[in-house]
């Protein structure tokens, strides 16, 4: 009878065990390392243990005991930091794909028809396909946490905050729901249609459902004698966020559409987080004064409608190169707390790039690894598990050989839940000797209508690609252009008739051939490029 | 007493820090004043943003700025009654009847032709939604204090307006329909008075559903549920139009469809505080007299397009002759650095006088925002705003050297250009960006 008792409670342990810690993996003893995690104290002789997927145990060396089944991680001279949390990403999501268009072409009109309803009730977390190669890179900067953000309309949707442990969403997820997203955007097609109409049209919202929520609380405590409110998945969606104020994020960089988000939020009381804010620095005080949490994106790109976009061509460059890059140090310098994010940066190594250009333009490396760790955790309501390196809490840990924002820092080894990730050296530090990209190419993109030719000119340091893309149009300016092994990738921005269109090339270089694609706001199109032998 | 002494002292305190402005001591001007006649050889005192003082030989207090303009002419700050710069967008063409959206929202403080304007020494804007509505949005008046924050602009004494359009900019505000979209209602005159009317009998509708919710409020003796109604932010902007906190500022071409609104004004009871634009304004000047309703034109754009067809160039002249109150406008963010040319045309065309039509573009448009009482005319105790000639402001040959606004130089021409010369020595490949810095 004993026995069958003991034996039920031990089946039962063992039942409970398996589903309680189903990101169970092996233990870990980080030794020696150097721990650095603001606003803790550093450690410079420290152990670390991860059992479960969380931190068992922090301390100095020698004070700390070492369990038996440990796998043993010598750290000597190495740098253990909390794993970096990016607050704002499109990670996972589908590029958004509209109807191809004509290159240079003005934007077509949108048709009331093709304008996609409002979806404050979207669920991101529905659209995620993770994929490795993006993991794998956010994994290689020491990133093991991402938001990720709904990308289209006014009432985008709802965020998620996942772990980067592997490709498995249920495991990923670390909070669901985060956060209801509200772009200050102008659509096309219908109402509103400007940006005066948007700040009228999240004023009715916003109104609407602290209605609806209204007649839905009265109609339950007394449902005779008054109609029940029409069902309105709409306004449903938007109650948690404007009446019972759980947190919004509203996306926004321009210094005006900034304001204008605070005295939105001042107007109908809204736990706001601002995301974006590039320009942040040019209405600090605003910010200062309404104690907004920030995420400030590292996407140092003047917005379209900012002074430095639209007084020519030389002032935009030269605020894309020196002046939005110190956005994070005035904002320090000025005591403001924000996080950082990569939102509206293409791909990892842009990010650690542009942390290290914010960091070269003022901002200090604790306030910067603060504003990825930390910051973020408490913006997002996860500090108390998040964050820092801290007993009890979830073990995403980042292991770097030199400091972390060092050009020449590099990661080494990545827990996240406790999962260990080893970092591949990336290839690389060979490579752009064995390969070269300099010189002109004879550019040929198929378009819907047609093909078109232009001439390429690109200069190569490293895995950095400089240049220019030159056509009967004009010559434009290559941006973040990056050679990794044979994958080129650069953006660069039309300039034709007056309009400006993003356009983002990925291809696969082969000696003189690059072959690829050419992504523009409502399509992509293929391109080749043929290299062009340089005359003597 | 004591304490009514320290009230007033606070009641002071408060005023004059609502006017933190500049402090001037213009000095040897030939001052236009508009409504106190010219004085040859004058100077004019500005404290805090308020003109002081104006006279002869005033001596500069301690620490005020003093500027000898050499017998150079001086006009109150010009008005511009109808723009629509130093806005982030004009229309919002989602709807026909868009009266909940508000320019407040838009403002563009970084707008490049608000340095255009001051060029031509205009000192205050009010800028408007576009005509592509029958019910646009609510419009804003600004100080075109460049380089200050677009909060700071604002002329918040100024009336709130709403704008209205008839005629042909709302009947084609889609001519052109994207496949698949349907033309937008409405298509002609009576439907654009169609839908006016019946937009106006829903925010009475709104008015009479809100009071009689306030009156079951208020006798508590239901015992039933009681629910707001909606807040509808469109229709509260019609009522606030109906309950008179609100006045119409109204674009219309033909003297018919203008009577026709003046009618719908009366069957509401709203206020219609300007005509835009109505060239055809001399066939009605007695009836607008009557109704003391101001109109804003232009100058010259007689039969520009068709409903334009019937202007005249002595248009303005003759309605002022008439007793109606006008105001020349820009519309545009060119015309409004030479609206002191088109002042000048209206003494050719038809005969004014100099004050006359200087009014044209200062006390009247300042009448028709009700901010006469600050700005419009240079005295004592208004706004310490001003435009200084190089020539009388009504000859071909003048140009605007320097605006002011509250004591404050916006504008120097002398010094834009040896800032500009020098940002061009320093770096000759790149032009001159306009009043940056």
């Amino acid at each position: 009878m004993r026995a069958k008792k003991i034996c039920f409670i031990f089946l039962l342990s063992l039942f409970l065990f398996s589903t309680i810690s189903a990101l169970k993996g092996p233990t870990y003893a980080i030794i020696n390392c150097r721990i650095v995690s603001p606003p803790l104290p550093v450690i410079e002789k420290g152990v670390i243990i991860i059992r479960d997927g969380l931190i068992q145990e922090v301390g100095v060396q020698g004070k700390v005991n070492i369990p038996e089944d440990a796998e043993i991680i010598e750290a000597e001279g190495m740098i253990a930091y909390p794993g970096l949390i990016n607050a704002h990403t499109n990670l996972f999501l589908e590029p958004i794909q509209e109807q191809a268009q004509q290159p240079g072409a003005p934007p077509r009109a949108q048709t009331p028809a093709e304008r996609r309803p409002p979806e404050p009730d979207l669920l991101v977390l529905k659209q995620i396909k993770p994929k490795k190669t993006d993991l794998d890179n956010f994994h290689k900067i020491g990133v093991t946490t991402v938001l990720i953000a709904p990308q289209r309309g006014i009432f985008a949707g709802q965020s998620v905050l996942i772990n980067l442990n592997g490709e498995k969403i249920e495991e990923m997820v670390v909070k669901n729901p985060v956060a209801l997203h509200v772009q200050l955007v102008t659509e096309r097609g219908g109402y509103p249609n400007s940006l005066m109409g948007t700040m009228a049209y999240l004023r009715q919202s916003f109104l609407d459902a602290s209605h609806y929520a209204e007649h839905l609380s009265t109609w339950s405590k007394s449902p005779r004698f008054l109609m029940r409110p029409l069902y309105n998945a709409f306004l449903e969606a938007l109650i948690p966020y404007v009446v019972e104020k759980k947190p919004i994020i509203f996306t926004c960089n321009n210094q005006e559409d900034i304001k204008r988000v605070i005295r939105l939020s001042q107007e109908f009381k809204l736990r706001t987080i601002i995301s974006g804010a590039n320009e942040a620095w040019r209405v600090a005080d605003d910010l200062k004064e309404a104690k907004l949490p920030l995420l400030i994106t590292l996407n140092f790109r003047p917005p379209t409608t900012s002074i430095y976009a639209t007084r020519g061509e030389a002032l935009r460059r030269q605020a894309e190169q020196e002046i939005y890059p110190r956005n994070a140090a005035e904002l320090q310098k000025l005591g403001l707390t924000f996080a950082l994010t990569s939102f509206g940066l293409s791909d990892a190594s842009a990010f650690q790039k542009n942390i290290q250009q914010a960091i070269k333009a003022g901002l200090t490396a604790e306030a910067a690894l603060k504003a990825l760790t930390i910051v973020p955790a408490q913006i997002l309501g996860v500090d108390s598990f998040m964050g820092t390196i801290e007993v009890g809490k979830i073990a995403n840990i980042v292991l770097c050989k030199g400091e972390i924002f060092d050009p020449k820092g590099q990661v080494e080894k990545v827990w996240v839940d406790g999962r260990l990730f080893k970092i591949e050296k990336a290839p690389e530090a060979k490579a752009p000797a064995a390969f070269s990209v300099a010189g002109s190419w004879r550019v040929t993109i198929a378009s819907p209508m047609g093909e078109m030719e232009m001439t390429m000119e690109l200069e190569q340091e490293g895995s950095s690609v400089q240049g220019q893309l030159i056509s009967n149009y004009g010559r434009w300016e290559i941006r973040d252009g990056h050679l990794s092994g044979q994958e080129l990738n650069f953006s660069v921005s039309i300039e034709i008739m007056g309009q400006t269109i993003e356009a983002a090339f990925h291809g696969r270089v082969e000696k003189d051939l690059i072959e690829g694609t050419v992504q523009i706001p409502g399509g992509s199109a293929d391109f080749r490029a043929i290299r062009i032998p340089r005359s003597l | 007493m004591r304490r009514i002494f320290v009230f007033i002292t606070l009641i002071i305190i408060s005023t004059a820090s609502l006017m933190a402005g500049g402090s001037l001591l213009l000095k040897n001007g030939t001052i236009l004043t508009v409504t106190r006649g010219v004085i040859p050889k004058g100077d004019i005192l500005i404290i805090d943003g308020l003109i002081k003082q104006i006279g002869e030989n005033i001596a500069p207090p301690p620490g005020v700025k003093v500027i000898d303009l050499n017998g150079k002419y001086v006009i109150p700050g010009i008005i511009d009654s109808h723009t629509h710069i130093a806005l982030a967008g004009t229309n919002e063409t989602g709807d026909t009847i868009t009266a909940e959206v508000n320019m407040r929202d838009v403002i563009d403080a970084e707008d490049i032709s608000i340095f255009t304007a001051l060029s031509g020494g205009v000192t205050t804007i009010h800028t408007l939604h576009g005509s592509a509505n029958p019910i646009g949005g609510q419009n804003i008046t600004l100080k075109l204090k460049w380089g200050k924050k677009a909060e700071e602009m604002i002329f918040s004494q100024a009336w709130p307006t709403l704008k209205f359009a008839l005629g042909e900019n709302v009947t084609q505000a889609n001519r052109q329909v994207s496949p698949g979209e349907e033309r937008r209602y409405p298509a002609s005159r009576m439907g654009v008075m169609a839908i006016i009317r019946r937009e106006l009998e829903k925010a009475k509708n709104y008015m009479a559903e809100w009071d009689r919710y306030q009156e079951l409020k208020k006798m508590k003796i239901l015992n039933r549920p009681l629910l707001p109604p909606r807040r509808d932010l469109r229709l509260e902007a019609l009522a606030d139009l109906l309950r008179g906190k609100l006045v119409a500022r109204c674009h219309s071409y033909r003297a018919d469809e203008t009577i026709e609104f003046i009618k719908l004004s009366h069957e509401f009871g709203f206020r219609i505080a300007c005509f835009e634009h109505i060239p055809e304004a001399y066939k009605i000047a007695k009836e607008l007299a009557a109704e003391k309703i101001g109109i804003s034109v232009f100058m010259d754009n007689w039969a520009y397009k068709v409903e334009a067809a019937q202007g005249i160039a002595t248009m303005p002249a003759f309605c002022t002759q008439q007793g109606v109150l006008v105001s020349l406008n820009s519309d545009s963010n060119e015309r409004i650095r030479r609206l002191f040319n088109d002042a000048a045309k209206a003494i050719k065309y038809g005969g004014l006088s100099e004050d006359e039509a200087l009014k044209l573009i200062t006390l009247n448009p300042a009448i028709q925002l009700g901010v006469d009482k600050w700005v419009g005319s240079i005295e004592v105790g208004k706004h310490g705003d001003l435009a200084v000639f190089n020539e009388h402001p009504l000859s071909s040959y003048t140009r605007c050297e320097m605006t002011i606004i509250e004591g404050e130089v916006y504008f120097d021409r002398e010094a834009y250009l040896r800032e500009r010369e020098e940002a061009q020595k320093a770096e000759p490949k790149t032009k001159a960006q306009g009043g940056v810095q």
